[in-house]
C-alpha cells in the first residue's frame, strides 16, 4: 500500500437490484478500486442503523447502503 | 452451448466485425457474440452468415482461445418433431422500414433515425452508454424533432391504414428521457395528428411532458425534410395551425415508426393455416381475442394487433388460460417433479465446511491467485476441506462436490466463484442431492465483483478474494438448516363481479377444473354489457352475452351468487375465507384465489343539458334506445356527438379509452340508416387506436364531419325549441359555428365504482383516479401486490370488451398457477417473532410492505405479532422496525450479517 | 375451449417467440403443470423489450 489514503468501504447491497447491478458491472468489465466489500442482504430495508455503526467500528471508512 | 461460460475470449479474438442489429445498426459487434451483456441464456453464438471459418474454412481463432472447448463448427441445424397439445404464437412485430418513404430521406440523412435507434441511443447499454449524441458528428443535439405516424395511419404511401397504438406514448417518453439525458437544455418537438395517450396513467404523463418538462406538441404533418450539407442539420417544412408555412431547423429527427407483420411471419401463418386479416395480423374476434381461426392455435401480442407491453402480457396469459382449459385432462402428465434424499440433521454438529474455489477458466484464475486463496481458506475456523476447480459449475464438478460432501461428512459448503444471482440454485440442488439442506450454502462472489472489476490489479484482487472467502466462511458457520413451510391450497376461486370480465375469469378457471364462486351484487349477470349494442368489430353483444351467461349458469363448477355482496374476508394465498351476504343470508366461502372484476360505470353528465333534455343521450342510453327501436333515431336530420364529456379534464384527468370508437361506430350507423343526415363529431383527439382507425376512415368517407375543440373552449349547448343549438369554434374555419341538432350524444366518461370498500377488505391499492392498482404496470398487469388476488376488466381502467376478456382470462391463468398446486412451498428466508419478547406495539405491521405480519391475539389475553409465512418475502423491514428485537429474519439474522462486517477487512487488521 | 375427452390430449404446448408475450405464456403454462417448448429464432430470449431503454408511463428501465 502506498502512503496515500485509500478509504475502506463496506456496501450493503439489496439482492434484487444493487447486488445485481454490481454483478452487471463485472459483466461489463467496468473497473473500480478494489477497496470495496459487498455484503448481500435480501432488501436494503434490512439494514439496521446498528449495522452501519458496526461497519465503522470494524475499520470501514465509509458504508454504502444501496437498494 | 452447455460448455460456454460466457467469458468473451472468443469475441475478443474474433477478427470479423459486423453490424450490431441489437443496437439497431448503430454499432458493430463480432461474428461470435452475445446480443447484450444481460442476455439469457448468456452464451455466445456464431453468426453463421458472417463467420470467416464457416464461409471460408479458415480462421477458427475463437475455437483456439475457448477455455472450455465449447465451439463446434461442425454443428448443423437439425429438424425435430414435437408432439404438442396446443400452439401459442407470440412472434411479435417488425418495425416499419422508413427507407420506403422518400420524404424523410432516412437512408440519406445521417441524423434522421428511427425511434428504435433512439431507444438504443438513450440506453445505458447502447452504443454510447446512454450519452445522447447525434450519429453524424457525435455532437450533443440541442433540438430534436419526432415525427409521428411513420408507417401508420397512411394508406397512400405505405399501405398501413391502422394506427400502431404505441408510438405517441413512446415518443413522449423518448422526448422526456432525452431532456433528462442532456446537460444543456434540449428542445424537443413532437409533430403529430392526434395524441393517442389512451392508456392507464398515459394522459397525465402527456400533460406532465408538456407542462412540466416543456416538450412541444405540434399538430401538423411535416411534408419536407432538407439537410444542410455543411452542418448536417435538418430543416423541417410544415404548415402550422394558423396555416403559415414554417421552416424550422433541428439537429436530429426521430421517425416514430409503426409496427408491422414481417413477410416471413405472414408466410409462417400461411403454413400454419391460420387466417390473417387485411393488415397481416392474426384474425380474432372480440369475444375470443387470442383464439386464431384454427382450433388449438392461440395468438398473443403485437401479431394480433399493434399493442403495448401490458396488453401483450395480458394476452399472453389469456392464451395460456385457453390452452390450459383445452389440455386440462393432461395437466401434469408430461412434467416431472424431482425427488431428493432425506435431509441430514446437522444442527448439533460442529461446522465442517467445504470450500470450493473456482478458476472459471482464466476468468478468475488469470487474475486472482486461486492457490493462495485456497491455502488461506484451509486455515479458517470450521473449514475441513478445500478444493480448487477449473469450473466449479460444470456437471462433473457437481458429482464431485456431492461425493465429497458424503465422504468428508461436510455439513456446510462455500463456493467462491461467480454470483449467487445465477448459480446459487445450481449448487443448492447439489447440496440437496447430497442430503444437505439448501440453506447450508454460501457463495463468495470472486468473479463478477472481484476478478472482472479489478483485472489490472492482480494482488489487490487476490487480497479482496481472500476477504470475500473469509467473510463467506464466517457467515456460513452461523447459518442453519431452514424449513420451507408448505401451505395447502384450496382449489377454488372467488370471482367478484358478474360482468363480462368476471364471467370470463370464472369460465377460464372452471374449464380448467377449479370450483368458482361468482358473486354479483346486481340481480342478474352481465354488467355494463347488457346495455351495449355491438363491439367495434360488429359482434352482437346481446347474443354473445346471452351465450356467455348460459354457459356460466349451466357450468357445474360455477356457483353463481347474484344480488350478493362481499362482506368480509380473511386469510391469504391458497386459503382465503370470505363472507358473502345475499338473499339467503350470510355464507362463508373458502377459496384459494380471488379475482376482482367489479367493473366501472358510465359518468352521469351534468353538462350539455344531459338529464334535462330527452334529446340528449349518453353512449349507453343511445345503445339502449337503438335496441328499443326509438323512432327519433331514424328521423333525426342532424346528430351531434361531443367527445371527452367528463374525461381529460381537471376533475377526471384520464382518457376513457372507449368513447372515440363508440361514437364513430354509432355515427356510421346514423349515416348508413339515413345517408342524407348530417352527423358531426366534436372531439379533442380521435383515439381510434389499432385497427379501429379504419372506422375513423370509414366515417370520414361516409361524410361524418369532425370538428376539433380545445379544453379552454368547450362547445355550448342550448335549447332552441325544435332543435338543440351546439356552438363550437371550428379549427379549420377559425370561427364559431352553430349546429342545430335533433339528437345530441355525449361520450360520457367511464368512472370507477366505489373500490374503497374492497380495497380495504383485501388491502389493495387504488391510483389517484380511484381505479385499482396492479402490481406492476408493465409486467404484472393482472395481479395485485398481495399474493393470490387478481384484477380484471374496467375496475383496472376503462377498456373495450376484447381487452376486458383478455385481461380476465389472464387473471384466470395467473390464479390457476396457484390453484393447480396442492400446496405451495414458501422460501425459508422469512421473518419470525419470538413471542416472549414481543410487546404487540405493531411497528412491524406498519413497516411490512406485504401485509405479512400482524398483531393478533395468540392466546387468551395475549397479543403478539404473527408472521404469515406465505406472504413474507424476507425483506427484514419488520426486524429493523422492531424495538425489542423480537422480530428477526431467518438466514439474515443480525449475527450472520455482522460477522461479515467484522471479517471484511480482517487481513489488514 | 371444450376438450374432447375421447382423444388423449398432450400435456405440452409449443410457444413460438420468446419476447415478453411468449415468455409470459410459457411461464404460466409451465407453472400450471404443462410442458413447454419455447421456440426462438435469435440466440437469446427477451425480444424487442430488451432493446428498449425505459418504458412508459413509469419510466422504469425496460431491462
Amino acid at each position: 500500500m502506498s502512503g496515500e489514503f485509500t478509504p475502506k468501504i463496506i456496501m450493503f447491497a439489496c439482492n434484487w437490484c444493487a447486488y445485481s447491478a454490481a454483478d452487471l458491472a463485472g459483466v461489463s468489465r467496468f473497473q473500480y478500486p478494489p477497496n470495496l466489500r459487498i455484503i448481500r442482504v435480501m432488501c436494503s430495508g434490512r439494514i439496521n442503523p446498528n449495522f452501519i455503526l458496526k461497519g465503522f467500528e470494524n475499520g470501514a471508512d465509509g458504508v454504502l447502503v444501496a437498494g | 452451448m452447455d460448455k460456454c461460460i460466457a467469458c468473451g475470449e472468443c469475441a475478443a479474438k474474433c477478427p470479423k466485425k459486423v453490424t450490431d442489429t441489437f443496437n439497431a445498426g448503430l454499432a458493430t459487434r463480432k461474428a461470435i457474440y452475445v446480443e447484450y451483456p444481460q442476455a439469457v441464456p448468456l452464451k455466445y453464438a456464431i453468426d453463421a452468415g458472417s463467420c470467416i471459418y464457416l464461409k471460408n474454412g479458415k480462421c477458427g481463432f475463437c475455437a483456439k482461445v475457448c477455455p472450455t472447448k465449447a465451439i463446434n463448427f461442425e454443428e448443423k441445424p437439425v429438424s425435430v418433431t414435437l408432439q404438442v397439445g396446443s400452439v401459442v404464437l407470440a412472434p411479435g412485430f417488425s418495425t416499419f422500414d422508413p427507407q420506403k418513404l422518400d420524404t424523410y430521406q432516412y437512408s440519406q440523412y445521417k441524423n434522421v433515425i428511427t425511434s428504435l435507434e433512439m431507444e438504443r441511443l438513450l440506453s445505458a447499454t447502447g452504443p454510447f452508454n446512454g450519452h445522447l449524441v447525434r450519429p453524424s458528428d457525435h455532437r450533443e443535439p440541442k433540438k430534436i424533432a419526432w415525427l409521428q405516424c411513420i408507417g401508420s395511419r397512411d394508406i397512400n404511401r405505405c399501405d398501413h391504414g391502422y394506427c400502431s397504438s404505441v408510438c405517441c406514448m413512446y415518443a413522449v417518453k423518448e422526448a422526456v428521457i432525452a431532456k433528462e439525458h442532456s446537460a444543456e437544455p434540449l428542445d424537443t418537438a413532437i409533430f403529430y395528428m392526434d395524441m393517442r395517450t389512451y392508456g392507464k396513467e398515459f394522459e397525465s404523463y402527456y400533460k406532465r411532458a408538456e407542462e412540466e418538462k416543456g416538450v412541444r406538441f405540434l399538430r401538423t404533418r411535416v411534408h419536407t425534410i432538407l439537410e444542410d450539407r455543411n452542418t448536417q442539420d435538418l430543416v423541417l417544412r410544415f404548415v402550422d395551425e394558423d396555416g403559415k408555412l414554417i421552416d424550422e431547423r433541428f439537429d436530429m429527427v426521430v421517425l416514430s415508426v409503426g409496427m408491422e407483420t414481417s413477410k416471413e411471419l405472414a408466410a409462417l401463418a400461411r403454413r400454419l393455416e391460420i387466417e390473417l386479416n387485411a393488415d397481416n395480423f392474426a384474425a380474432t374476434d372480440c369475444f375470443s381475442p387470442v383464439k386464431t381461426s384454427r382450433d388449438g392455435i392461440y395468438v398473443c401480442g403485437a401479431f394480433q394487433e399493434p399493442k403495448d407491453i401490458p396488453y401483450s402480457v395480458m394476452e399472453a396469459s389469456a392464451a395460456a388460460c385457453w390452452a390450459e382449459a383445452d389440455l386440462a385432462p393432461a395437466r401434469g402428465t408430461l412434467t416431472k417433479t424431482k425427488t431428493f434424499p432425506e435431509e441430514r440433521q446437522v444442527a448439533d454438529e460442529e461446522a465442517r465446511i467445504g470450500v470450493f474455489v473456482c478458476n472459471c477458466g482464466t476468468n478468475i484464475g488469470g487474475i486472482v491467485n486461486v492457490p493462495e486463496v485456497a491455502e488461506m481458506a484451509k486455515g479458517l475456523p470450521g473449514v475441513t476441506y478445500v478444493e480448487e476447480n477449473l469450473f466449479t459449475c460444470s456437471q462433473d464438478s457437481q458429482e464431485k462436490i456431492k461425493d465429497i460432501i458424503e465422504k468428508k461428512g461436510l455439513n456446510r459448503v462455500v463456493v467462491a466463484a461467480c454470483t449467487p444471482r445465477t448459480h446459487e440454485a445450481l449448487f443448492q440442488e447439489t447440496l440437496r442431492d447430497a442430503g444437505l439442506n439448501k440453506y447450508l450454502f454460501e457463495m463468495a462472489n470472486i468473479r463478477n465483483q472481484c476478478s472482472w472489476v479489478h483485472s489490472k490489479e492482480k494482488d489487490a484482487a487476490t487480497a479482496k478474494a481472500k476477504d470475500l472467502v473469509r467473510m463467506a466462511v464466517a457467515r456460513t458457520r452461523l447459518i442453519n438448516s431452514l424449513g420451507q413451510p408448505t401451505i395447502s391450497v384450496e382449489p377454488s376461486a372467488l370471482v367478484i363481479g358478474g360482468g363480462i370480465a368476471g364471467m370470463t375469469s370464472a369460465l377460464g378457471l372452471a374449464d380448467q377444473g377449479y370450483q368458482v364462486y361468482l358473486v354479483e351484487k346486481e340481480g342478474q349477470l352481465g354488467g355494463n354489457a347488457r346495455a351495449l349494442l355491438s363491439t367495434w368489430k360488429g359482434d352482437n353483444v346481446g347474443e354473445r352475452l346471452a351465450e356467455m351467461i348460459a354457459r356460466v349458469t349451466g357450468h357445474q363448477r360455477i356457483a353463481v351468487h347474484t344480488a350478493t355482496s362481499v362482506k368480509a374476508s380473511s386469510g391469504f394465498i391458497g386459503n382465503f375465507e370470505t363472507v358473502v351476504s345475499g338473499g339467503g343470508g350470510d355464507k362463508v366461502l373458502r377459496h384459494g384465489a380471488v379475482v376482482v372484476a367489479t367493473g366501472a360505470e358510465e359518468y352521469k353528465p351534468k353538462e350539455y343539458l344531459s338529464g334535462r333534455d330527452p334529446r340528449v343521450f349518453t353512449h349507453l342510453q343511445l345503445d339502449q334506445a337503438i335496441a328499443a327501436g326509438d323512432p327519433r333515431l331514424d328521423s333525426a336530420d342532424t346528430v351531434v356527438f361531443i367527445q371527452c364529456v367528463g374525461s381529460r379534464e381537471e376533475e377526471r384527468p384520464y382518457c376513457s379509452k372507449v368513447c372515440c370508437t363508440h361514437s364513430i361506430k354509432a355515427a356510421i350507423r346514423f349515416k348508413e340508416r339515413k345517408p342524407d343526415s348530417q352527423v358531426f363529431i366534436i372531439y379533442r383527439d380521435i383515439r381510434t387506436y389499432g385497427q379501429r382507425e379504419y372506422l375513423y376512415k370509414e366515417a370520414r368517407e361516409k361524410g361524418v364531419i369532425f370538428i376539433r375543440y380545445d379544453l379552454d373552449e368547450k362547445p355550448e349547448v342550448s335549447d332552441k325549441g325544435d332543435t338543440l343549438a351546439v356552438v363550437v369554434r371550428d379549427h379549420v374555419l377559425g370561427r364559431k359555428i352553430e349546429l342545430h341538432a335533433n339528437l345530441l350524444v355525449l361520450a360520457a366518461a367511464i368512472v370507477p365504482r366505489d373500490n374503497e370498500t374492497l380495497a380495504q377488505m383485501f388491502k389493495l391499492s387504488c391510483n389517484s383516479d380511484k381505479f385499482f392498482n396492479e402490481a406492476h404496470a408493465k409486467l404484472r398487469p393482472v395481479e395485485f401486490a398481495t399474493a393470490g388476488i387478481f384484477l380484471a376488466g374496467m375496475a383496472h381502467y376503462p377498456k373495450p370488451i376484447e381487452e376486458s376478456i383478455a385481461q380476465a382470462a389472464a387473471a384466470a391463468s395467473r390464479a390457476a398457477v396457484t390453484l393447480s398446486k396442492e400446496s405451495i412451498t414458501v422460501e425459508g428466508v422469512v421473518s419470525h417473532v419470538q413471542q416472549f419478547m414481543c410487546r404487540a406495539c405493531g411497528e412491524c405491521e406498519r413497516a411490512c410492505p406485504f401485509n405479512a405480519i400482524a398483531v393478533q391475539e395468540v392466546e387468551e389475553g395475549l397479543r403478539a405479532a404473527v408472521v404469515k409465512e406465505a406472504l413474507c418475502k424476507g425483506c427484514g423491514m419488520c426486524a429493523v422496525a422492531c424495538p425489542t428485537g423480537a422480530a428477526s429474519v431467518r438466514h439474515f439474522g443480525d449475527r450472520s450479517v455482522l460477522t461479515m462486517v467484522e471479517t471484511a477487512f480482517a487481513a489488514e487488521a | 375451449m371444450k376438450s374432447d375427452n375421447s382423444r388423449k390430449v398432450q400435456g405440452s404446448v409449443m410457444v413460438v417467440g420468446s419476447g415478453i408475450a411468449g415468455m409470459q405464456t410459457a411461464l404460466d403454462l409451465a407453472d400450471s403443470g404443462f410442458y413447454v417448448y419455447l421456440v426462438e429464432k435469435s440466440p437469446s430470449i427477451g425480444g424487442v423489450m430488451a432493446q428498449l431503454d425505459k418504458t412508459f408511463p413509469t419510466n422504469d428501465c425496460a431491462m
